[in-house]
């Protein structure tokens, strides 16, 4: 077990039990709002095998985490992760990247201890944003063990999705997460109308933290920038729900969290999901 | 009609316990017995038999079984064993035998077992066609569903759809079905399984597509090993003349492990903000970089928009590689994943049926 009990960082992870629904896209996000609410900010690719940060700010980078992990088992006494580390800047902002391994291979060679070593060496950043995989592998169990609040991020437009994301947050309550360190955050919120929000928020017993709407769009655009929204999408409704996201991560608006009770409906959706996904 | 049988074992001993039951049964014939495969070769024309047990442990009966299987078309092989040896079967099956069967047995057993292995479809080894995603939401899980589906319309043979993808398998869902048994349970109870005890594992989606479900907890995922899950997949095959395996995204052992059985490796790709192409080219480099001549690769893209051959060049070109199959967007399929129709039949014919139906033709087409 690492010794955190130093770090001062605030260690939010972007999770998800459905790969490809955006959570690069909301770390990148997460990391350009909280740098330019002048937070210093690290953002760690742990997507290993696919990373997609450096692809989606158009960066390349001869530094990685492989790169860093090398280093580090080499040469434990003179290494510093933060020699490992790129900057993104743009208009006078600036956030730090840790990128991921460019060759599967070396993405295979990392080692869980060997991360949560680098991780808590960036503590003296004042947030750190994990950008994980979608899998409860051994490697994002100890970086949710790690983070202060996992961001667990869902898209509800299809029944396997709905399934997952249920799923995942039983199974993160079940490792025994506190249930106010995951905020539930849908993205894509207002895409389609076929499975309603709130019957979501019944059928999981917590409300979301956050609800991104959708903006395909001003995403694409973005991506093809190579910029974080508020550059490439300053406009758009979704750019101003990552402000409000970021503002909820600094306590600038807090708004108490309700749980709802969950009374004899959500017991019959218990009994309904038990029905439709096998017990 | 009782079987004809023609037994050779070279351990009298085991010959004499193995004949009783089958003596006594009336649905068996004994013709006769041999304690050699190439004394057997030359004689057992003479009692037009159409069922044989051969004692595959043997090396000399695994050798001459292929022969057997050319003298004798219109008959039954059985391999026999004391132990499962997933090796022997493959071979077995290879060589054109109709399955293995392990010692002793009853003439219930034999009965079962012919059965289940007719039902199989051709006496030929099987086909393990898996689909790998580099990161998931790739289109994979509906492509194998339809592909089992019309895999089994086309040939009439029995299709085996197996969900490793242990944390967050979607093909229950995608059949609407409610399984009892996991591939946790089948890959924990596989060293003691056999082809017979192991059907019950498998959820049966029509009268030819069976489902081998993920669990319905991530963190089961953890009680299966790599290589009993290799054994789950390798004892499939002996049921089910096309094995479908739907992996978990990316590089880990489990798919490793698999994609190193398969006959057949679909690297599955969605299109999306365009940055799926390196990671696919990073994959087909990985999959380049492992001998195994035998084993085919091949990538498909789905969601392809604008659906032409420009587009295909133009993936083609960044890729590095060829893009083997295309499958245009559907809307509706999402729909039909949502409501499980699929375990009510495939979809109408449309361009994206047109485009699946072609890949089915070609796995079917490998695996004679």
């Amino acid at each position: 077990m690492v010794d955190v009990s130093g770090r001062s960082s605030v260690i939010i992870s972007v999770f998800s039990t459905t790969p490809g629904i955006g959570k690069t896209v909301v770390a990148i996000n997460l990391a350009a709002g909280l740098a330019h609410e002048g937070y210093s900010v690290c953002l760690v690719d742990l997507d290993l095998q696919f990373g997609d940060v450096l692809n989606y700010l158009q960066l390349v980078s001869p530094q990685t985490i492989a790169g860093a992990q090398r280093a580090m088992l080499n040469d434990p006494e003179n290494f510093h992760v933060r020699n490992f580390l790129i900057d993104y800047g743009h208009q006078g902002l600036h956030f730090s990247i840790m990128p991921a391994p460019v060759y599967v291979f070396d993405a295979y060679q990392m080692d869980v201890q060997a991360v949560e070593k680098m991780i808590s060496q960036l503590n003296y950043f004042e947030f750190v944003i994990l950008d994980l995989n979608s899998m409860f592998s051994a490697l994002n169990l100890a970086m949710m063990d790690m983070s202060t609040v996992v961001n667990y991020l869902g898209v509800i437009d299809f029944l396997p999705a709905l399934k997952n994301f249920k799923i995942g947050y039983d199974t993160l309550l079940r490792f025994e997460y506190e249930e106010s360190k995951i905020r539930i955050v849908e993205n894509r919120a207002d895409s389609q109308k076929l499975i309603d929000g709130r019957d979501v928020e019944r059928l999981l017993g917590e409300k979301f933290y956050h609800r991104l709407p959708n903006d395909f769009k001003s995403v694409r655009n973005s991506i093809n920038k190579g910029q974080p929204l508020m550059f490439a999408a300053p406009e758009s409704k979704l750019t101003r729900s990552f402000e409000e996201l970021v503002a909820k991560y600094t306590n600038k608006n807090i708004s108490p969290i309700q749980t709802e009770t969950s009374g004899g409906f959500f017991d019959r959706l218990r009994r309904w999901t038990s029905n439709l996904f096998g017990k | 009609m009782a079987y004809q049988v023609i037994l050779i074992e070279s351990n009298t001993e085991v010959l004499n316990e193995i004949l009783t039951p089958l003596k006594r049964s009336p649905d068996f014939t004994v013709a006769a017995t041999y304690t050699s495969a190439h004394s057997a070769i030359g004689q057992a024309g003479m009692f037009q038999p159409n069922l044989f047990f051969m004692d595959v442990e043997d090396d000399e009966e695994l050798d001459l079984l292929p022969a057997f299987a050319d003298i004798f078309p219109g008959a039954y092989i059985l391999g026999m064993m004391s132990v499962w040896d997933a090796n022997r079967a493959y071979r077995s099956l290879r060589g054109g035998a109709t399955g293995c069967i392990l010692k002793p047995f009853t003439a219930q057993d034999v009965l079962k077992s012919l059965q289940l292995f007719t039902a199989r479809g051709a006496h030929r080894a099987g086909r393990i066609v898996s689909f790998f995603s580099a990161k998931g939401r790739a289109g994979r899980t509906t492509l194998a569903a339809i592909l089992a589906l019309l895999i089994a319309k086309k040939t009439g043979e029995k299709v085996a759809l197996v969900d490793a993808d242990l944390q967050f398998g979607d093909l229950p869902i995608f059949f609407d079905a409610t399984p009892k048994r996991s591939i946790i349970d089948a890959s924990q109870d596989i060293k003691l399984l056999t082809p017979l005890t192991f059907e019950p594992y498998f959820y049966p989606i029509t009268s030819q597509v069976s489902l081998l479900s993920s669990p319905d907890k991530p963190e089961y995922a953890e009680l299966v090993t790599p290589s009993s899950l290799v054994d789950v997949v390798r004892m499939t095959e002996n049921l089910f003349r096309f094995v479908l395996v739907d992996l978990p995204a990316g590089f880990n052992p489990l798919a490793i492990n698999i994609c190193r059985l398969s006959n057949l490796v679909y690297v599955t790709t969605m299109i999306n903000t365009g940055f799926e192409v390196r990671h696919v080219k990073k994959v087909m480099e990985m999959f380049a970089s492992q001998a195994t001549p035998e084993r085919e690769i091949r990538t498909v893209f789905t969601r392809v928009n604008p659906f032409t051959e420009e587009e295909r060049h133009k993936i083609e070109l960044e890729l590095g590689y060829p893009v083997d199959d295309m499958i245009p967007n559907e809307y509706k399929m999402i729909s039909i994943a949502n409501s499980g129709r699929l375990s009510h039949g495939l979809p109408e014919d449309t361009l994206l049926m047109r485009s699946i139906s072609k890949m089915a033709d070609h796995i079917i087409a490998g695996g004679k």
